[in-house]
């Protein structure tokens, strides 16, 4: 390295320090640290006594933990495949040249702009068993004894699905920006060979757009192993009877509630662990089913 | 090389305009006069005097009543004796208290909840207060004796109180006397409360207005409604979750097993899914309960259980039912009996299942604590114990419409206070059968246990023997865990 390459290395990283600092100090000391806490009896107030694997065994025998599992993975099925597919529908709805289009995509997407606070406090009203649009309208067509929603263990992680679909907007949004790189001579090629709308999208569009839809399907893998302020607000300790008891919410509880914060670490990196696998078996799939253009 | 390492940044000048280097220069100096100069966090305080920072969960009627009392701490013991308490409201005060005092900048005073006293104490985040009571002549003689209990674990005083409550049953007299006739049909008096829990069922039944389809329009009575002391439910049933002397739960003890079936049989009565549907319709569980969508005062559920603070939701958010047009019309001067008499609410002890046992009830209690690592430990102290003076802690607790946790009350907070039945809940407080939060180090552990056994009990899930054997068998596991810990680190 000359002495120019050197001083404009560190002229690019004192520039850089402010964000390296950040990082280190806020980020990547608190991951390494939390590592060290899950091996160790941690209440934040007291010293770290380590104990090895000990909160990972306690973990594995818990039937609340494991619980909390299931509840994460049970939503996490429901809600990403449906979140994806309507996503992408009402991209490919939005992507077609009508009048008021822009509008039509302003309408989807500004239900994801709402605080979550508010979301939450919309929808409360919306499952109102007695007083809510939901069972109003389902009670007009004929359904004398509509759900609980909220208040039903069976019916409340199915509501909470159905009410994820409503920040879809975002995931429209980044679909519309692949659809609109999809070269239209493709389209064109398809067309001469007789192949009609449904033909055209699974042929052509879908293998168009695949990396697109593996970098939603990432992200919604970490959204939905994520999930916890909506339920945190509304179905506070995973109400009725922990059906809606998501893997964060026992994770904050062991953390701040139960000052376990030991316990807590060692959930969290489980939690990584289990997004790292996901995401890694989404890149191994990805071989078979993303075509990038010029590969 | 030297200029050509700083070539782009001649380049980068040259291109700029001389006006938007004097507003970028004059913004970077407003910039630094304003730090350098602008307001400071603790300009406003006096400067001889100790400050002590006193966190609390209040917002709102409450919080204003707390601050009147820090005003006057301030104005009076606080001027002579040199000390300032700056009050600082926020929520989730048990984990910002966590924060501070693991951080080793706790505030001065804090405002735990009853629940998360015996587990910052048994994790040793809590100054103990007892040569402090003793120096400023508060001892178990000063407190009724479920709070003083109640302020102790492990043989040392860790709290005072700021406002305590006793909780009883609120019912609705109008509907009491619009069904007097049906109610007198199966020998019950429309002019009292139930006495017994028999006498609460029958009550509930014969109120209750089911449609033909089985749909609930109000309910008589509702466990669940608001269900905040559904988990308490076995100190009416005489009950005991934890015996301290073994420190074992106690769970499956027959008198909770038989609070827990008498939850159960109100599901099994108005039917599971009709509950739901009616609960989830009207709860004021989360969100409608300080509203006037609350059950109780909107008539859909007729007898709830409560604190004496719903005195006060009822004159902000439903004033009819205090027979006035509008919250200002309160007269706390009108004479006791001619308030009650106005008022289409009444309140009374909530019903004991045991025969001779009377007055039985949950008592708890705001805490008022020093966390470990606080500067002026003398100094918080000597505002712990302004607050519980009897003239300071009177007219707190009647800004809350709550009880007092002192021995000694004066008539005029009995005559003048806003729930015009304080009497009823003071006689509770003093009850022997009065019971206080179990003083267990897990309790927020406990507490979600005993909700979620009692969900899938009133959702009829689970049996009551099944669902409380389970969770004492976790229980037991996390305490006996939990000690073992502790022992570890020879505390």
């Amino acid at each position: 390295m000359t002495k120019l390459e050197r001083r404009n290395l560190f002229k690019g990283l004192a520039f850089l320090s402010p964000w390296l600092i950040g990082f280190a100090v806020f980020t990547l000391l608190p991951i390494i640290l939390s590592f060290y806490f899950s091996l160790c009896d941690y209440s934040l107030l007291q010293t770290p006594v380590y104990r090895g694997a000990e909160n990972y065994r306690t973990l594995a025998t818990d039937p609340v933990f494991w619980q909390s599992m299931r509840v994460t993975a049970k939503f996490a099925l429901l809600a990403l495949p449906s979140g994806m597919i309507l996503a992408l529908i009402l991209a490919l709805l939005l992507n077609v040249k009508i009048r008021g289009q822009s509008i039509y995509r302003t309408i989807i997407f500004l239900p994801s702009l709402v605080p979550a606070v508010a979301l939450a406090m919309i929808w409360l009203w919306l499952y109102n068993p007695k007083l809510g649009l939901i069972n109003l309208g389902l009670r007009h067509l004929g359904v004398s004894s509509p759900p609980g929603w909220l208040s039903d263990p069976v019916w409340s992680l199915p509501a909470l699905v159905l009410m994820s679909l409503w920040g879809v907007g975002n995931t429209v949004i980044i679909y519309l920006a692949g659809l609109q790189d999809v070269p239209a001579d493709l389209y064109e090629a398809a067309s001469l060979d007789g192949a009609g709308t449904l033909a055209k999208i699974w042929h052509v569009t879908i293998p168009s757009i695949s990396p697109v839809i593996f970098f939603n399907l990432i992200i919604a893998i970490i959204g939905t192993v994520q999930q916890f302020t909506l339920p945190f607000i509304m179905t506070p300790s995973g109400q009725p009877a922990r059906a809606t008891y998501f893997y964060t919410m026992y994770l904050y509880d062991n953390a701040f509630s139960y000052l376990k914060m030991g316990q807590g670490s060692a959930m969290a990196w489980i939690q990584l662990l289990i997004i790292l696998a996901l995401t890694g078996i989404a890149f191994w799939t990805s071989k078979r089913w993303v075509y990038y253009q010029g590969k | 090389m030297r200029s050509t390492a700083f070539a782009p940044v001649r380049i980068i000048y040259v291109g700029v305009s001389p006006l938007k280097v004097i507003v970028a220069v004059s913004l970077a100096i407003a910039a630094l006069l304003l730090l350098a100069l602008g307001p400071r966090a603790d300009e406003d305080l006096p400067k001889d005097r100790v400050v002590i920072d006193y966190w609390e969960k209040w917002t709102g009627n409450e919080e204003l009543g707390i601050r009147d009392a820090v005003d006057d701490f301030n104005r009076t013991v606080g001027a002579e004796k040199h000390i300032y308490v700056r009050y600082v409201s926020t929520s989730t005060i048990n984990l910002k208290t966590l924060m501070a005092t693991a951080a080793g900048v706790p505030p001065d005073v804090a405002g735990l909840w009853d629940n998360n006293l015996v587990q910052f104490a048994s994790l040793d985040a809590l100054e103990p207060l007892d040569d402090l009571a003793t120096q400023h002549g508060i001892d178990e003689s000063t407190y009724m004796p479920v709070y003083w209990k109640g302020c102790h674990w492990n043989g040392h005083l860790y709290s005072l109180i700021s406002t305590p409550a006793t909780i009883a049953m609120f019912y609705n007299t109008k509907i009491f006397h619009e069904n007097a006739d049906r109610l007198r049909a199966v020998g019950l008096d429309p002019d009292r409360a139930p006495r017994s829990i028999d006498e609460l069922d029958a009550y509930a039944k014969v109120l209750d207005d089911i449609g033909p389809d089985g749909h609930i329009s109000r309910a008589g009575y509702l466990p669940l409604e608001p269900g905040w002391y559904i988990t308490d439910t076995f100190m009416w049933f005489g009950g005991s979750i934890w015996d301290q002397k073994t420190e074992k739960f106690t769970l499956t003890d027959p008198k909770v097993v038989n609070a827990f079936k008498w939850v159960q049989s109100y599901s099994r009565r108005l039917g599971k899914d009709a509950m739901n549907e009616f609960r989830g319709g009207v709860s004021g569980g989360a969100t409608n309960w300080a509203s006037p969508q609350n059950p109780f005062l909107t008539s859909s559920v007729v007898m709830i259980q409560q604190g004496p603070w719903m005195a006060n939701h009822i004159l902000n958010y439903n004033p009819a039912m205090d027979g006035l047009k509008s919250a200002n019309e309160e007269n706390l001067q009108e004479p006791l009996e001619q308030r009650r008499k106005r008022i289409q609410w009444a309140a009374a002890p909530f019903p004991s299942a045991v025969p001779g046992v009377n007055d039985a009830c949950y008592a708890p209690f705001d805490t008022l604590v020093i966390p470990k690592g606080c500067k002026h430990i003398k100094e918080a102290f000597e505002f712990i114990a302004f607050i519980n003076r009897q003239d300071v802690m009177e007219k707190l607790c009647n800004a809350h419409s709550k009880n007092s946790p002192l021995r000694k009350v004066s008539a005029d907070f009995l005559e003048h206070h806003k729930n015009p039945y304080i009497d009823v809940f003071e006689k509770l407080a003093a009850s022997p059968n009065a019971q206080s939060v179990p003083q267990i180090p897990i309790m927020p552990e406990v507490g979600d246990e005993l909700n979620n056994a009692a969900q899938s009990i009133a959702l009829l899930q689970a049996q009551p023997e099944d669902a409380l054997r389970e969770a004492q068998v976790r229980l037991q596991a996390k305490y006996d865990d939990f000690m073992q810990k502790r022992r570890a680190r020879n505390q």
